[in-house]
């Protein structure tokens, strides 16, 4: 009769360890701030941090992705010019989006991870313009906004696919 | 009977048939052994050598290897010295700070770049920046060892402008890929090719290149006209940078 009552059951904590993903989001920030630049398409980059944020974000709870994505866009708001926070609270989202539409499962199936990329990207470029017109940026870039925001998510489900599949093969060699 | 053909050939004072085609297909023979022994002994040869060759060919390799890794260096501190040449003249005019840029915005949102100097070299927010060829953007973060510095194509760059030929002023703003000079009098008669200067402001000396005029945007009914810009500097490419005391 009282086994109902017992305390709420916790599953153990199963994704990425706290220290891999930090390493991971160091180098991406890096690479974000320094290589990638290299990499831009009529002006838009590829967003490797946003990579790194929804695969984390798909493999754990929505606190710990929330915490991730807060760090990863601090991070971010740091090395850029005069953004204040909006990475920060754009990741933030981006991440807990992330995590809630995958709740954690299937975190290896390609077409999941390439739409919640997608619509992660979408919601962070949203959310980002958003604060960053509150703070003060000039408006009347809502179009360009757009299209970059389109292109970046291209870009990021690539980075994506590409690096799920040389896991794949990393994870199949090693076996 | 072959002894007679012979003799009577040699007697006419020339070649007998027989001797002829026992010449052609003799040295047709000999054209074979020849080439037979000449290739077998240059086998021979080559063999003998190979380890001597194999051994200068290695040799050469790693020579070679190490003048492509000298020149590259020699090509790399050449580029180097050229760049560091090129703003040393802004430095010395300017007392400047010499820098290099490090970074990049990491979502490309704006029209940034670090730089490797901070505040414990000397820069302060809303210096201007110059590359050799021209205005660069003004500082607008600073930390310790690196700054950030808006670039003058950026949307929310603004920087007092004016047009060289005829001293008519204006507002020079980014709009993303080049520099627009905005609010110029009506009646000015602003030409391509007509070169922008800064105007005496918080970050900027006056006289400095900003660009030059490509294009006249001229309206009816409008008071002013703009002008957009090719930047003087290239700052797709930029490297070393020299921050302006204000």
């Amino acid at each position: 009769m009282s086994s109902f009552r017992s305390k709420p059951h916790f599953a153990p904590f199963v994704g990425p360890a706290w220290y891999v993903a930090g390493a991971w989001l160091v180098a991406a920030v890096l690479a974000q701030s320094t290589i990638v630049h290299y990499l831009a398409v009529r002006n838009v980059v590829p967003s490797v941090v946003l990579a790194v944020v929804v695969w984390y974000a798909i493999r754990v709870d929505a606190r710990r992705a929330v915490l991730f994505g807060l760090v990863a866009g601090f991070c971010e708001d740091a090395l850029s010019a005069q953004t204040g926070a909006a990475w920060t609270i754009a990741t933030s989202l981006s991440a807990l989006l992330a995590s809630v539409l995958s709740r954690g499962f299937f975190a290896d199936s390609i077409p999941l991870v390439i739409g919640v990329t997608i619509l992660a990207t979408l919601v962070r470029g949203l959310v980002f313009w958003i604060v960053a017109a509150i703070g003060g940026f000039p408006p009347g870039l809502s179009s360009m906004h757009a299209h970059e925001a389109a292109l970046q998510s291209a870009l990021n489900a690539g980075v994506m696919v590409v690096a799920m599949l040389i896991a794949r093969r990393f994870d199949a060699s090693t076996r | 009977m072959l002894a007679l053909l012979q003799i009577g050939a040699q007697r006419s004072g020339s070649v007998s048939p027989i001797a002829t085609v026992a010449g052609s297909i003799f040295g047709l023979a000999q054209t074979v052994v020849s080439a037979t022994v000449g290739g077998a002994r240059a086998l021979a040869v080559n063999v003998v050598a190979l380890p001597r060759l194999e051994r200068e060919n290695r040799q050469l390799g790693t020579r070679n290897r190490h003048l492509i890794e000298e020149n590259a260096r020699l090509h790399e501190l050449a580029a180097a010295y050229a760049a560091e040449s090129a703003v040393r003249p802004v430095v010395d005019l300017y007392h400047g700070i010499e820098a290099r840029v490090i970074g990049f915005p990491p979502e490309n949102e704006s029209r940034a770049v670090t730089i490797d100097k901070g505040s414990k070299a000397g820069v302060r927010r809303d210096e201007g920046v110059l590359a050799a060829d021209g205005v660069v953007g003004r500082i607008v973060s600073v930390a310790p060892f690196s700054s950030v510095v808006l670039l003058a194509t950026d949307y929310t760059s603004r920087i007092p402008a004016v047009v060289r030929r005829g001293r008519w002023w204006g507002i020079a703003r980014g709009n993303l890929t080049s520099v627009v000079v905005e609010y110029i009098a009506q009646d000015a008669p602003l030409r391509v090719g007509d070169v922008v200067v800064t105007g005496e402001g918080r970050s900027f000396h006056s006289g400095v290149p900003i660009g030059t005029v490509t294009a006249v945007e001229r309206g009816s009914a409008t008071l002013y006209q703009t002008a957009v810009l090719k930047t003087a500097a290239d700052l797709n490419a930029l490297d070393r940078v020299v921050v302006v005391p204000q």
